[in-house]
């Protein structure tokens, strides 16, 4: 009796004793629980803020880079960012070991403590073993029948939800234009590949700006710009900016009217230096482009913009001012979903130079290439070269090809020199780039690395173009300079075909359409010649208003940006009055 | 008090692995233009093989001692002890993986898809249990899954779960056996091992998602009897089939029961079978009809659950990151949703058609479809052979341990009377010997 009295409270004892480790272990688990749930705040909370605000010095560092007190407060604070973090990880790792130490113990105690005062069992007895049993089974068989019912409410559920049906693919949901897509528009500047060449041949040759006839209509363009209009379908595109406001404009083929106006927010730091950008150049100088689902912008400031066809804004984003000395002006180019941007700036020893490969969609960089090169002025163009795509570049001193998808190059040839900016061009199997001033080179576009000795077929040393980019028709290639002299050259060879002196001023780029070729003065006198062996002027057409920008071509129109309007060349159809929306 | 400090200290775990888990994000490097060389990152070296089979010769000792100690010893501390090895072991040193459960997949993707290999340890954890469970019980979930010991070891104030109830729950587990086929079988996914309960526990940190998951389950695992082990685990399902015709297996009472009904008292899984009683005439004619009707109903239920598991093959599929892919893209270039993911905006980096893209998860879904045909055939047949076997009458005399369900975690030998008859007989033999 007196043994069991001390067994007794021997196990009341040690069940205190378990009881008690049970409670302080728990309270243990509180205690670290609470300093976790600070550490975590202060780690997941405050931590975000201070990078944020980090960031905000990064940023105004960007246009103060010589502000030491600046870069010595954005040190300091990015020491104490990292330290706390460190810190804070360490404190929940290690806390994280308390607390699963602490759980254990907790566990035992508890689990001792039950092992102690463990309820004797008691078997409850069921008056009637049978309906009892069979009750059972009843009630298990519901069971299972509510399992079916909540399975098949869930399957129906699954079954009802909206799913994307691949198989209603169409050339409306197709991501990116086909390649007879963009043959029949004219999506960025000079037009599919850049070539300056129109697919149409009916492509008017004939108007008068007094009488009218062959303008289907003129537009005020809002705000000025240098870069050419764009056309997709019944759409026409072309931007504007000032040092202050950037946009973009969506015309109606049809009618000229000003369908929608989207603007450009620039997102450069308020406190960066103003941007100077000469006259000449302007403030939108780089032409858009489109993939007929959406319409890209890019300005000077390093401003990109999406917009879809209704004017809504996709995405915008800033690429960082370019430090271009005359300002920004290489166009954009497309392939696929990829936008794709020749961002050539500062000089060669700068190592600031590169291609960006946008993802149309979003905005995000799918790829970012460095490029040995100076600040240039030319436009990329992407070419299809024996079944492959090629998205070609020229500035000091490089012709660049590289992959569209991921911006590997694939062959550079050493041929530029000077302010780079006549585009290349592709026809007739060779790449054509014009060194300014020197000399046109024609490159055969095969071979991996460097194949300047290779790759250059020929170079005609003449006056070359320091703007004007050049055109062929495949067998002739035409340059043309600012002060009106015109060369052709057989393309094969590079021999003299012709030269004429048109004497006249030309910024804009010739274009061929059929057998005619297109030459845009500065003046606005488009002079209409034949495509051939030597100079034979068609036609000559007065717009009476100063014209920089290359026309664009569409299906029988010519669309030509003035430095106030837009226009549209063409012949009516039947019972379509010519408007003036000029107001 | 003690659920108090439960409740406390779960949360405590919870929100400690949290912070853990969400403190896997990059940091970028400093900035400094100190002319200071950031190392190039290295990559750890691969675990020695050596250890694989170190687990598997670990697995199967523990297999071995399991066994003994469930069928020869019976004794619940032993097998406590093996329990919490186990749960060391398998779970915090081998933090979760390899396992049994788990394996199942690996194990079908290699059935499905020749191209993977797959490692000989992983067939050998898939294989050993289940050898040892046609032999000698469910002798791994009793001492060995260290998913089990987990919830055996917080299982504080267990209450007993309806049998009715019970019964529909169990069906869970196997609905998720077939679901995780299907998916390892189409190659989309591991979803044993993605929602695995209690795998960030072991690691000390994990999904967000899983670790309140586990919370959940070990929560519930205070009051009920391992429940991921009842209603849920896959490989138990397995487990239980092979348990069902194996050759040895728990004996409650060592010889004659005496019908105290403690060991159905003491079992916290519902796992003990009370004897049956005699049925009436009249229950005997209604059994018969309904048995019939259900042998009736039982393909009826086979093809709709085919059917409906095919209706649901373009959800389904979604598990599969190409159709998910597939599905984003469409979205993004119908401009049904704005903006990119991180997939699309690599798979567009790639130049891939976009038409091939969608081709592929065509493909996959209709796998998905003839999939689901034997996914929801699968569901149908189980439910209706629970039904059939909810109308058998079935002939117990004594009280027995369910072959099926019994995880032989030897709670009801030390209630048993006679098993204590029986050890002190064995205790007063040995004395007299010596």
């Amino acid at each position: 009796m007196n043994g069991t009295v001390q067994d007794s409270d021997k196990t009341r004892m040690w069940y205190r004793t378990a009881v008690a480790t049970a409670a302080v272990a728990a309270m243990f688990c509180l205690a670290i629980t609470v300093f976790m749930a600070l550490n975590f705040y202060k780690l997941h909370v405050l931590g975000p803020r201070r990078e944020n605000e980090l960031e905000a010095l990064k940023t105004k560092l960007r246009s103060r880079d010589d502000d030491e007190k600046l870069v010595e407060q954005i040190r300091q604070m990015d020491l104490s960012i990292r330290r706390t973090t460190v810190r804070g990880k360490d404190f929940s790792v290690r806390g994280g070991y308390l607390l699963f130490g602490s759980a254990v113990v907790f566990l035992v105690g508890a689990k001792y403590a039950g092992s102690l005062r463990k309820r004797m069992p008691g078997p409850q007895v069921s008056a009637d073993q049978r309906q009892e049993q069979l009750r059972q089974a009843q009630r298990s068989r519901w069971a299972v029948t509510a399992l079916v019912l909540v399975l098949g409410s869930g399957a129906v559920l699954l079954a009802l939800t909206p799913v994307v049906n691949f198989s209603g693919t169409s050339a409306e949901v197709r991501p990116y234009p086909s390649e007879e897509e963009v043959q029949a528009n004219w999506p960025c500047f000079r037009g599919p590949a850049g070539s300056g060449v129109s697919a149409y041949a009916n492509v008017p040759s004939k108007w008068d700006p007094n009488t009218g006839e062959g303008i289907l209509w003129k537009s005020k363009v809002p705000l000025p710009g240098h870069n050419s209009p764009i056309v997709w379908g019944d759409r026409v595109f072309v931007s504007g900016a000032t040092k202050d406001t950037r946009e973009v404009y969506c015309y109606d083929a049809l009618s000229g009217a000003l369908l929608w106006t989207g603007t450009v927010a620039g997102s450069a730091p308020k406190d960066a230096e103003p941007l100077e950008i000469m006259e000449d150049t302007g403030y939108a100088a780089p032409t858009m482009a489109t993939d007929g689902r959406r319409t890209y912008a890019l300005f000077p400031t390093g401003d990109v913009g999406c917009f879809d066809f209704d004017g809504k804004q996709v995405w915008a984003r800033n690429l960082g001012i370019p430090d271009s000395p005359y300002g920004y002006a290489s166009s954009l180019a497309i392939y696929r979903n990829f936008l794709l941007i020749q961002y050539d700036q500062g000089g060669i020893e700068d190592e600031k130079s590169k291609v960006i490969a946008l993802d149309v969609f979003s905005g995000r960089t799918l790829w970012e290439t460095k490029r040995p090169v100076g600040s240039s002025w030319a436009s990329p163009i992407v070419a299809r070269i024996d079944g492959e795509y090629q998205f070609i570049t020229c500035a000091d001193p490089w012709v660049i090809a590289y992959d569209p998808t991921n911006g590997a190059e694939l062959w550079r040839v050493k041929c530029l020199s000077g302010d780079v900016a006549p585009s290349p061009i592709y026809s007739g199997g060779f790449v054509f780039a014009i060194e300014p001033y020197m000399r046109l080179v024609a490159i055969k576009p095969q071979g991996r690395g460097d194949i300047t000795e290779t790759g250059i077929t020929w170079g005609v040393e003449d006056p070359a173009p320091d703007i004007c980019s050049p055109v062929s028709n495949g067998e002739l290639v035409y340059m043309l300079t600012t002060e009106g002299f015109l060369c052709c050259y057989q393309a094969s060879d590079g021999s003299r075909v012709f030269e004429k002196e048109l004497e006249m001023m030309f910024l804009a780029s010739p274009s061929i359409a059929d057998d005619r070729m297109y030459l845009l003065s500065r003046k606005g006198v488009m002079l209409i010649s034949e495509v051939g062996p030597e100079y034979k002027e068609l036609a000559r057409c007065a717009l009476g208003e100063k014209c920089l920008a290359s026309p664009a071509f569409a299906d029988g129109r010519i669309y030509i940006r003035a430095v106030e309007h837009l226009y549209c060349i063409g012949e009516p159809s039947p019972g379509e009055p010519v408007q003036d929306t000029d107001g | 008090m003690v659920r108090l400090g439960f409740l406390i200290v779960s949360v405590a775990l919870l929100l400690s692995l949290c912070d853990g888990a969400s403190g896997v994000e990059r940091f970028p490097p400093p900035e400094f233009e100190s002319g200071y060389e950031l190392p190039s990152p290295t990559t750890p070296s691969p675990r020695q093989d050596i250890y694989e089979y170190v687990d598997t010769i670990v697995l199967l000792l523990a297999l071995v001692v399991g066994s003994y100690l469930v069928l020869k010893k019976r004794s619940r501390s032993a097998i406590f002890a093996l329990m919490i090895f186990s749960l060391l072991y398998f779970g915090f040193w081998r933090h979760g993986c390899i396992c049994s459960i788990g394996a199942i997949q690996n194990v079908t993707l290699s059935i499905f898809d020749h191209s993977y290999a797959i490692p000989v340890t992983v067939v050998l954890f898939f294989l050993l249990p289940l050898v040892f469970t046609l032999f000698f019980g469910r002798v791994f979930c009793a001492a060995v899954c260290p998913l089990g010991a987990m919830q055996d070891f917080v299982l504080l104030k267990p209450v007993s779960v309806p049998v009715w109830l019970e019964n529909g729950l169990r069906l869970f587990a196997y609905v998720y056996l077939g679901f995780a086929i299907l998916f390892a079988a189409t190659g989309s996914a591991f979803i044993i091992c993605r929602y695995d309960p209690f795998v960030s526990f072991f690691r000390l940190g994990g999904n967000i998602n899983i670790l309140i998951f586990g919370a959940c389950v070990l929560l519930v695992a205070v009051f009920v009897g391992r429940p991921y082990c009842r209603f849920l685990c896959p490989y138990g399902v397995i487990l239980r089939q092979f348990s069902r015709i194996s050759r040895r297996r728990v004996r409650i009472a060592p010889d004659e029961c005496i019908h105290c009904k403690l060991c159905a008292d003491a079992c916290p899984f519902g796992a003990i079978r009370e004897p049956t009683a005699e049925w009436t005439g009249r229950d005997y004619i209604v059994a018969k009809k309904r048995l019939a009707f259900l042998l009736v109903l039982l393909p009826v239920l086979i093809l709709a659950g085919g059917w409906a598991g095919a209706k649901i093959n373009n959800v389904t599929a979604r598990m599969h990151p190409m159709v998910r892919l597939a599905e984003r893209v469409y979205l993004e270039d119908t401009g049904e949703v704005e903006g990119t993911t991180d997939p699309s905006t690599a798979f567009r980096t790639t130049g891939r058609e976009t038409e091939d893209l969608y081709a592929e998860a065509s493909q996959i879904r209709e796998k998905f479809g003839f999939g689901g045909w034997l996914l929801g055939g699968f569901v149908g047949l189980v439910v209706g052979l629970k039904l059939v076997g909810l109308s058998v009458r079935r002939t117990r005399t004594d009280y027995e341990a369910d072959r099926a369900s019994c995880l032989a975690c030897g709670r009801c030998f030390e209630y048993c009377p006679q098993e204590h008859a029986r050890r002190k007989k064995s205790e007063q033999a040995f004395d007299q010997k010596r």
